[in-house]
């Protein structure tokens, strides 16, 4: 309840800088200010109960894990801000109230990790969209942002109404809009499986595989992530696909086990996996600018993420957060540093390591986190998730198949490496200042502690 | 018969004129005026149904402020003129596809309904569509998602501000 309200409490905050303070700089200060209180506030949460006393009637229910989970959240977004808020006012003429919007966007996470009504979820998925279709288009003057913006909004739009049809066929059929329907509390004591529910529940993958941006319905994905301002692709590519994915598992292990006798959810999931494992890593392949290959990337990461919703286990949850936590940290500090490239294609980074060496090496970390090499976060997080497919014993063939398109991804990410350190060129980029090499030395150093101590992360989740 | 099920039967004769009517007729500007008589017959059975506000609302947000905004949509891209559009293959085959499946859904509860019935359908009594029922549950059950969605507001608000002010 802490992150919910206070993030909608500071995003109000800084609509009020917006009139208050005419120096655009002090925005930045004031929204990592916010998150450290609400970065508090969550923690507080988590161990001694919340400020608030509110009684939500069941319609959020705080558990360890979603508060874990925010509490990730919110840390990656204070790094963001502090790595690239200073962009975040080239972006475009109204500084304010993109802070605000990214704090409304945490509200609606911190909703979507706590959700225990569909009601809930729809209002959640709605925060966290609607913010982002106006940072999409926040670079007015741009034909393509405008056209992502557009784009991204009709496509959500869209997939809205499929959520919106799933929750009212689901209600029809349980007559609740509780995730977790005791089956004898049905009505009428309706014994079966209801038909309805079913396709409702079908309609809610549809809808949730497109927010998380899987395989077959991540045609807006790449247009979405090019098109947008970097500073806003960073934010979206991360926190938001995270928090998404928090829903997606929720909303699953409360409802696939009771309807798995008329749907085979695991090989519906692993069609999906497959799908879009072969086209991000394929399609990446490619790709000639960094911006979109990343954008193609964040596709296939979502296919290994979404090993946890088809695993449902223990080992699941455990590998969401640490995947949440190492795909966030790499992709801030690779987009922290795209940003600040004059030019976006892979020849950009030619020569990179010469001429800024603390950038090129921390790309270099991030990207072989992003691959999954040994001695990074990344390792460990898709050696989890591949561990509680194992777990599940069944369709243990997907490892495989994960694995090869994992080797395949090592062929993009070593493309930029190969052009920072092995090829002659002159890397332009714009004046980085001693606090962001530092900033990204601190994500750097944090990725290689989880990929040696995971468990530094996972602890925590446990203490 | 009963006035009750003379008005059933008359709403529903409306209801399905109009929809057929909005696909059969050529000018959009008919198919949309064809559109409102719908809402009011749909209107007209949540009356019967006991649920005034259900059928209030519906005449506002739909027959009112959506129709209007087709309406306007039409007449200025300028629509009115009869244009035959090309539609290919798979847009047929998408629509066939889609519509299958709702007619799937559709074949599904009316398969139930009789066992359905006994269950949901209020007779008589039904006092749950009534305006004061509804703000009770929205202010002591419903109240979290209520104040929730002031942020899904705000944060729209905000954008409009944001995307719609000169620079």
């Amino acid at each position: 309840m802490n992150a919910i309200i206070l993030s909608a409490i500071w995003g109000v905050v800084l609509m009020f800088c917006s009139v208050l303070i005419k120096n655009k700089g002090v925005y930045r200060h004031i929204a990592a200010l916010g998150l450290l209180v609400i970065l508090a506030g969550n923690i507080h949460e988590t161990y001694h109960g919340s400020f608030f006393n509110i009684d939500t009637h069941e319609m959020l229910r705080f558990s360890r894990f979603g508060l874990f989970f925010n509490t990730i959240l919110l840390a990656a977004t204070l790094l963001y801000v502090l790595l690239s808020g200073r962009d975040v006012e080239k972006a475009g003429g109204y500084v304010a109230e993109y802070f605000t919007l990214i704090f409304f966007v945490l509200c609606g996470a911190s909703i979507l990790t706590s959700f225990n009504t569909l009601l809930m979820l729809f209002i959640g998925i709605e925060i966290l969209s609607i913010p982002l279709y106006i940072l999409t288009g926040s670079d007015k003057r741009n034909l393509r942002s405008n056209e992502a913006a557009l784009k991204y909004f009709l496509m959500g739009a869209f997939s809205t109404g499929i959520l919106l049809m799933g929750i009212a066929l689901v209600y029809g059929g349980t007559g609740s809009f509780m995730l977790e329907v005791p089956r004898s509390a049905i009505m009428g004591g309706y014994k079966g499986v209801s038909f309805l529910e079913v396709t409702g529940l079908l309609f809610l993958l549809v809808a949730m595989s497109f927010k998380v941006s899987a395989a077959p319905f991540h045609f807006w994905t790449p247009d979405v992530y090019d098109g947008a301002p970097s500073v806003f692709t960073s934010f979206m590519a991360t926190i938001v696909k995270a928090a998404a994915f928090a829903a997606f598992l929720k909303l699953f292990e409360a409802r696939v086990g009771d309807t798995s006798a008329a749907v085979d959810w695991k090989l519906l999931l692993s069609i999906i996996i497959v799908s879009t494992l072969l086209i991000g890593n394929v399609t990446a392949v490619f790709q000639q600018s960094v911006k979109r290959m990343l954008a193609y990337s964040s596709i296939a990461q979502a296919g290994f993420m979404l090993f946890a919703v088809f695993s449902l286990n223990d080992v699941a949850k455990e590998g969401l957060l640490l995947y949440a936590t190492a795909y966030s940290l790499a992709t801030i500090g690779v987009f922290a540093v795209l940003i600040k490239m004059k030019d976006v294609t892979f020849e950009g980074f030619n020569g990179l390591a010469r001429k800024n060496p603390v950038l090129a090496a921390t790309t270099t970390i991030c990207l072989l986190s992003l691959a999954g090499i040994p001695l990074t976060a990344g390792f460990f997080a898709k050696f989890s998730m591949l561990s509680a497919v194992i777990k599940t014993g069944t369709y243990t063939w997907l490892v495989v198949v994960a694995v090869l398109f994992a080797a395949v991804s090592a062929y993009y990410y070593f493309r930029v490496i190969q052009a920072m350190y092995f090829k002659e060129g002159d890397a332009q980029t714009e004046e980085v200042t001693g606090g962001f090499k530092v900033l990204l030395i601190a994500v750097a150093a944090l990725v290689i502690l989880f990929g040696v101590q995971p468990q530094a992360l996972l602890n925590w989740f446990y203490f | 018969m009963g006035i009750l099920q003379f008005l059933f039967w008359l709403l529903s004769a409306v209801a399905l004129t109009g929809a057929i009517m909005v696909l059969a007729s050529k000018n959009p500007v008919h198919s949309v005026l064809w559109l409102i008589v719908v809402f009011f017959a749909i209107s007209g059975h949540y009356v019967l149904l006991n649920a005034q506000f259900l059928a209030v609302v519906n005449l506002i947000v739909y027959a009112g402020a959506i129709m209007v905004l087709f309406l306007f949509v039409i007449m200025l891209m300028n629509l009115n003129t009869v244009i035959e559009t090309r539609k290919n293959l798979w847009m047929k085959a998408a629509g066939i596809i889609s519509g299958g499946i709702l007619f799937l859904i559709m074949i599904s509860v009316v398969r139930s309904s009789a066992d359905m019935v006994s269950r949901t359908a209020q007779l008589k009594e039904g006092s749950i569509g009534l305006i004061e029922t509804l703000g009770k549950v929205l202010f002591t059950q419903y109240v979290v998602p209520f104040e929730i969605s002031s942020v899904l507001f705000l944060s729209a608000m905000v954008g409009a501000v944001v995307i719609g002010k000169k620079d």
